[in-house]
């Protein structure tokens, strides 16, 4: 038996293929119930982001990893020798590290991202409720949930934003309380003003106006965002009286300079500090402002250098979650180890052993009394009740298919409490 | 054990508390975490409640209020500090100014611990609800604006911060309110501090009126009578503008600049320059 991984994801497979073997639930339930009817999994779980195809699972057979692939292939319709040529597989210790990895953010395209954790959860849940989580899915899907969470809370891997949208959302909650009442500008009406205003309102933004130069194209975004369409001869005005101003226009110099800007803002005596964002190349808004008191500019350039430092960051941590992930992986070789059937009888039949010893050696007085032939009956006769008592047990633990074997090992091991084997 | 006894026995067992919450409140802030934030509440609260008790002591003993001298007046000082701190802590669910305040609280309790046992008996005046709330607003007052102070060193490193780009979002700056925050909070503080020191001030006046006449006006000669009003009326200043659209970094700045001046006025004039302000 063998503990199993294949999977597709954004390392080695082009997204043309991707896309070819994505997960629908629906399709993960039926492709789950065909592996174990076609005896090529015993138990496992199927985990589908949108970077990743990936099947986890427990397998008799050697070629487990080519049959799920030739499985997939006739599965999805897509060609097999493409599959295995992108595909990224292994066992045994291999196949915990990589879910463990895949679980802290460690294998994902964005280093360290927390979405992966709630799509493990889901992809476990899914397992789980089809019936095809068992003994060892269970214990390698819910210790990879705490490896996880154990990176994410002991490690800052994923605690600074790397992408621009979310860098500029931190900086936001930098400068105000809530975005709520907070005046906001959105200058232009392209798809990245569209997509950032629409990211402020889905993060409490009510007071929104947007200026643009094709008033028409104004309107129809400030509809679109519950806000108010300004005229472009007021945008040095409207900017001045804003807190937070959002600039991605397609004009080729400053349509805010800092001159005129300061005047309007001295003007318009409006307290508190102001966050520009300028997401505009060329850049929207005149550099100078930065020598006015309470104005925070950000363009596209110190957004990518905040980017670069917080994956850099992210990557500073790298070492010390590949350590996390390597100590429970152990924890999993211990108890996986543990589930070997020699193993788990010897350890059985040590116990009961034990046990016998121990009572013998309690009514040694009593027995004494009997004389020497009476203490090698008494002996024989105990070594004979366990032997009768292991002879079920040692059967039944080698019965059944692999998961089987191993729920039974597991169950075993917990109810009479065996100790884990010694390590080497 | 006598009252004064009791007195300075709260004082240590304060002190003591007000040194464990700076340790815990530094640390917090250069390593978060859970255990540290709460000892450093819990020591600034239990020595804020030692402060107050060592206060009562030393009035049970002095049989007035217990900060007529410098010394006991920093010892007042250092208690508001402490329950300002653990009273907008536990409002607004944040320690950051914590490492700010506690040491001065700290400065002060150690310098009032300096006192002599029971400083000598009040002459009558001294007692009564009028002069006892013209110290204790004033005292107040000034911890407003220390407050006050310290918010707005707070901003000013924050918005530093965030003018460099990036090191807003990482180290001790990440963990700073938001400039927003802080902004408010300094016009609340700023407001307690105005209104406080007004109506302090009106306490002092009537309680002159009092002891010399309302014919006789030579406390209004006391330079500490200036300095005090020159204070309200700086304060009131920068409250006003800070209101009506001052850039709330000038407000900073000059709330930090009238701390100092408090300071000055506090310890220098006290000590140096006024005679009926001079502490008994």
């Amino acid at each position: 038996m063998n503990l199993v991984f294949i999977g597709w994801n954004h390392r080695a497979t082009p997204v043309e293929v991707r896309e070819r073997i994505a997960f629908t639930p629906e399709k993960a339930r039926e492709a789950m119930k065909h592996l174990f009817a076609q005896k090529i999994l015993t138990e496992g779980a199927i985990v589908a982001t949108c970077n990743r195809s990936e099947i986890y699972g427990l397998s008799e057979r050697e070629d487990a990893a080519d049959a799920v692939a030739a499985f997939l292939s006739s599965f999805h319709q897509v060609d097999g020798g493409v599959l295995r040529e992108t595909a990224q597989s292994g066992g045994g210790e291999e196949t915990v590290r990589h879910l463990y990895r895949v679980a802290s953010g460690l294998d994902s395209m964005v280093l360290g991202e927390a979405q992966i954790l709630g799509q493990i959860r889901a992809a476990y849940r899914l397992a789980s409720e089809a019936g095809a989580a068992r003994a060892v899915t269970n214990r390698l899907f819910q210790s990879a949930l705490e490896c996880g969470k154990r990176v994410r809370n002991e490690t800052s891997l994923g605690a600074r934003p790397t992408s621009v949208p979310g860098i500029a959302l931190l900086l936001v909650g930098r400068v105000f309380e809530e975005l709520a009442g907070r005046r906001v500008l959105v200058v232009g009406a392209g798809e990245t003003a569209e997509l950032t205003a629409e990211l402020l309102v889905e993060n409490g933004a009510t007071d929104l106006r947007v200026c643009n130069r094709s008033e028409g194209r104004a309107a129809a975004l400030a509809r679109a965002i519950g806000g108010r369409a300004v005229p472009w001869e007021s945008l040095v005005t409207a900017a001045a009286e804003s807190d937070l101003i959002i600039s991605a226009t397609g004009a080729s110099e400053p349509v805010i300079r800092a001159k005129a800007f300061a005047e309007a803002r001295h003007r318009a005596r409006r307290h508190g500090p102001l966050l520009i964002l300028d997401l505009a190349v060329p850049r929207d808004v005149e550099p100078a402002v930065d020598e006015l008191s309470d104005v925070y500019r950000y363009d596209v350039d110190a957004l990518n250098e905040v980017a670069a430092e917080n994956a850099a960051a992210r990557r500073a941590e790298v070492p010390k979650a590949e350590a996390i992930v390597e100590e429970a992986v152990g924890k999993f070789r211990d108890w996986y180890g543990g589930l070997h059937h020699v193993d788990v009888v010897r350890a059985l039949r040590g116990k009961l052993e034990g046990i016998r010893r121990q009572e013998l050696e309690a009514y040694r007085g009593k027995i004494a009394v009997l004389g020497p032939d009476a203490e090698k009956v008494i002996d024989r006769l105990t070594d004979s009740i366990v032997s009768k008592i292991l002879h079920h047990p040692t059967v039944g633990l080698k019965e059944g298919d692999a998961s089987d074997r191993l729920e039974r090992a597991d169950a075993v091991r917990n109810l009479f409490r065996l100790d884990p084997p010694e390590k080497p | 054990m006598s009252a004064a006894q009791l007195a300075s026995v709260f004082g240590l067992g304060a002190l003591a508390l007000y040194v464990l919450a700076t340790a815990f409140y530094i640390l917090n802030l250069l390593r978060p975490s859970a255990w540290a934030g709460r000892l450093a509440t819990a020591a600034a609260a239990l020595g804020a409640v030692l402060n107050f008790a060592s206060l009562y002591a030393r009035a049970v003993a002095v049989e007035s209020v217990p900060y007529r001298d410098l010394l006991g007046s920093m010892k007042l000082f250092g208690f508001f500090l402490a329950a300002l701190n653990v009273i907008l802590e536990l409002r607004h669910r944040d320690r950051s100014l914590g490492p700010f305040l506690m040491p001065a609280a700290l400065v002060f309790m150690l310098v009032a611990l300096l006192e002599t046992p029971v400083p000598r008996a009040p002459s009558p005046e001294f007692k009564g609800s009028i002069f006892a709330l013209h110290v204790t607003l004033n005292m107040v007052s000034y911890a407003a604006f220390a407050v006050a102070c310290a918010l707005s060193l707070l901003y000013l490193f924050a918005g530093r911060a965030l003018k460099h780009r990036g090191r807003a979002l990482a180290g001790p700056a990440s963990r700073l309110p938001t400039l927003g925050y802080l902004e408010r909070a300094t016009r609340t503080s700023l407001a307690v501090g105005v209104v406080t020191l007004l109506v302090g001030l009106a306490c002092g006046f009537i309680w002159a009126s009092r002891i010399w006449g309302p014919q006789n006006l030579r406390w209004g000669l006391d330079p500490k009578v200036w300095v005090a009003v020159a204070t309200l009326v700086f304060y009131v200043v920068i409250l006003v503008r800070a209101r009506t659209g001052a850039a709330p970094v000038t407000t900073a700045r000059l709330c930090v600049a009238g701390f100092l001046l408090i300071l000055i006025s506090y310890t220098a004039v006290n000590l140096l320059v006024t005679r009926l302000h001079s502490f008994t």
